[in-house]
């Protein structure tokens, strides 16, 4: 190690230190002071270590915490960056935390969140490391801030062009992700996808890419899971989906915390529990099997591993709040938000109140317009029919008022709707309910009124 | 009571930042008030050009498609969207929408591209992109503040016989330059005005189907319980005006 990479990782390493004795959280300072001593210092950091990135719009927090979770389960050790710290100073500082005074870090694996525009400055000074990427899809998200998906899609091609000879896993079912094949020197790509599609989706929900990214035709589809996502092919250039190596071939069950599906791993088929609740993590629990594929475990062990994964901080998370206890759900951008209402008109009774939080803070994104690209209908008309006469859906959030705007135009009965902006009275208010809550807030949102439930409830810590 | 026809333009390629927002707002407001409403989507291709639609809906969408669009705007709806807004028929057009109605747009490059021409206007690329929330002031039924997000590139001024559809109180607006915002021609509204537009501005929402109601005689409208809209077009200004 230079001279000038062991100075920047002492006081990377000192600034950490002094932060955990403060008390305060070391997720990106250390980074930042790291990195203006020593710009490639993740050269050097990561040397002895295969990295493993993860980006994409959705999924990329419960895909890291479900490889995370597969490569302890199969005896090696791992780094991750805590959620949230997905940019290059929360990268490196995650490094500092991990790493000796010397700037050792002794782990087999790092597994790194990586935000998609932050994906360049990562992979940097990486091309001489051992670097997987995975892309879980592109989506529309927070378009204030990357202006449109090709804009996104280009963002990750620039992180790509700096590790030519990574390996990729990609979503096949992602029309815009499987097309940054071109983007790999040696072709080593593989795919993960869904065979068949779910059932009883509607395809009117293809939005985000709707015409072929090459010659701009109409794609069709044999099959649909949901957004843009599935067994899609463009008549007119030839441009189609690549057969997953890892796959699911048909969903069983969806239950309320996990599905039982059929799974093949290079035509080779499996039954398997994916526990992770919600369709839409079916393709989060393929990615990390694919991961599994990489990193040289059996077939066995991979299918063993999907029935342990657990899911991450603010993704269905349950918090023994009053007396039934609340269910924590972050929401992004349209797709997430989409499944998540899903799940909820499956699953969510007349018994369940519903808080719904929404500020407009640049890491939820600054235009809350995306609310109404949202699919409330869905569940507006589901609890007209299921609803009880004490179901009570809370708003809070600097934006709240807009998604009661929302929730009227989708049919939620307004006479149930309570305004509530302080984190503590609300938690007071819901703690008196006697009922269960599914909490569904944008990223501060969940942030602030954690600060306000650690009070009062038990919590996951932000890092693993 | 008569059937109210919306045309939502190019609905599966405009359709950004939210903007079918704006048709459900419509629909739900004349429907409360007893109307029957039709929505019909209208993409690419032929299609019929005898039906009459009472309010044309226009939102913006990716540049990625954009050019998609003028292909077949050229080829099918040019003459017949022209003549609909000189026939007074009601349009609301939103960024990329209310950008294809003027004459031209000059890229970055300096490449002029033709547009409608239907309203006095053009637009400029520019950079840095102007994005944020956005207030203006406008008089339809009175004076009213209007709160919106706007997020374009694109520098729009406005011709001689054209009016803007408003004043910039805090935000860009049409350019950056000239305090104006949107413009105002026939029934045609048009701003950048995205937010959605119509949800939580419910005075304006109203004014624009009034301008359309008028030709099955309605002249003004019940009132409804605008409560929670109006909650939440306060808490914007309150935010950002």
């Amino acid at each position: 190690m230079g001279i000038r990479s062991s100075f920047a990782v002492m006081v990377g390493k000192a600034t950490a230190k002094l932060l955990h004795i403060m008390g305060k959280g070391a997720t990106s300072l250390p980074g930042v002071v790291t990195l203006k001593l020593c710009p490639n210092v993740l050269a050097t950091l990561a040397r002895d270590i295969k990295v493993i990135c993860v980006t994409g719009t959705n999924g990329k927090t419960t895909t890291c915490h479900a490889i995370a979770d597969i490569i302890s389960a199969n005896g090696y050790t791992c780094l991750t960056n805590s959620a949230g710290a997905n940019m290059i100073n929360g990268v490196v500082s995650c490094f500092m935390n991990a790493s000796s005074l010397t700037g050792k870090v002794k782990r087999d694996y790092a597994v790194l969140e990586c935000d998609e525009a932050s994906l360049r400055h990562i992979t940097k000074s990486m091309g001489s490391l051992d670097v997987t990427v995975v892309v879980t899809n592109v989506f529309r998200d927070q378009l204030d801030r990357y202006g449109e998906v090709l804009t996104t899609l280009d963002l990750i091609k620039q992180g790509l062009a700096h590790i030519p000879n990574a390996r990729l896993v990609l979503n096949a079912d992602c029309s815009l992700t499987s097309s940054l094949v071109e983007s790999t020197k040696h072709g080593d790509v593989l795919f993960f996808g869904v065979n068949g599609g779910f059932e009883s989706t509607s395809s009117s929900d293809i939005s985000d890419a709707v015409y072929c990214i090459r010659c701009k035709t109409k794609y069709k589809y044999h099959s649909h899971t949901f957004g843009h996502l599935g067994d899609f092919y463009c008549e007119s250039c030839g441009y189609h989906r690549q057969k997953p190596s890892v796959a699911v071939d048909e969903v069983t069950s969806f239950n309320a915390d996990s599905a039982d599906v059929l799974m093949s791993i290079d035509d080779k088929q499996y039954e398997a529990k994916i526990t992770l609740p919600g369709a839409y993590n079916i393709y989060n629990g393929l990615a990390a099997a694919a991961i599994g594929r990489v990193i040289g475990l059996d077939d066995k062990k991979i299918i063993a591993s999907m029935s342990s994964l657990t899911t991450p901080f603010g993704r269905m998370e349950h918090v023994a709040l009053g007396e039934k206890g609340v269910e924590m759900i972050l929401v992004k951008n349209p797709a997430g938000f989409n499944e998540v209402i899903s799940f909820l008109t499956k699953h969510c009774t007349g018994e369940d109140d519903i808080l719904f939080g929404l500020n407009d803070n640049s890491a939820d994104g600054t235009d809350v317009s995306w609310i109404w690209d949202v699919e409330f209908e869905k569940l507006g008309e589901r609890l007209r029919e299921v609803t009880t006469d004490s179901q009570t859906f809370f708003f809070t959030g600097k934006r709240g008022e807009d998604l009661q705007v929302r929730l009227k135009y989708a049919g939620f009965d307004t006479g149930k709707f309570k305004l509530e902006k302080d984190y503590r009275a609300l938690i007071q208010r819901l703690m008196g309910t006697g009922r269960h809550t599914y909490m569904v807030l944008s990223y501060t949102v969940m942030l602030g009124l954690r600060d306000k439930l650690a009070e009062v409830a038990p919590l996951k810590k932000y890092a693993r | 009571m008569d059937c109210i026809k919306i045309c939502h333009l190019y609905h599966d390629i405009l359709n950004l930042y939210g903007d079918t927002g704006n048709v459900v707002t419509m629909k739900k407001r004349l429907e409360w008030r007893g109307f029957e409403v039709s929505v019909t989507d209208l993409s690419f291709g032929e299609f019929d050009r005898n039906d009459k639609f009472d309010i044309i809906f226009i939102g913006g969408g990716q540049d990625f498609e954009q050019g998609i669009l003028t292909e077949d705007l050229f080829k099918y709806k040019a003459g017949w969207l022209t003549e609909q807004i000189e026939n007074d028929t009601t349009v609301l057009a939103i960024c990329g929408g209310y950008q294809m109605l003027g004459n031209y747009y000059i890229t970055d490059k300096g490449e002029d591209i033709k547009f409608l021409g239907a309203l006095d206007l053009y637009t400029k690329a520019s950079s840095p992109r102007m994005i944020g929330n956005i207030v203006y002031s406008t008089e339809l039924n009175g004076k009213m503040n209007v709160a919106a997000f706007e997020n374009h590139s694109g520098k729009t001024y406005l011709g001689k016989g054209i009016s803007p559809l408003g004043r910039v109180v805090k935000g860009f607006g049409n350019n950056g330059e000239d305090g104006t915002e949107g413009a105002r021609y026939k029934n045609v509204f048009a701003t950048y005005g995205h937010g959605p537009l119509l949800p939580k501005n419910p005075v304006l929402c109203d004014s624009i189907l009034l301008s359309a109601l008028k030709k099955h005689g309605v002249l003004e409208l019940s009132e409804l319980d605008d409560r929670i809209e109006t909650g939440a077009l306060k808490n914007a200004l309150t935010l950002y005006g």
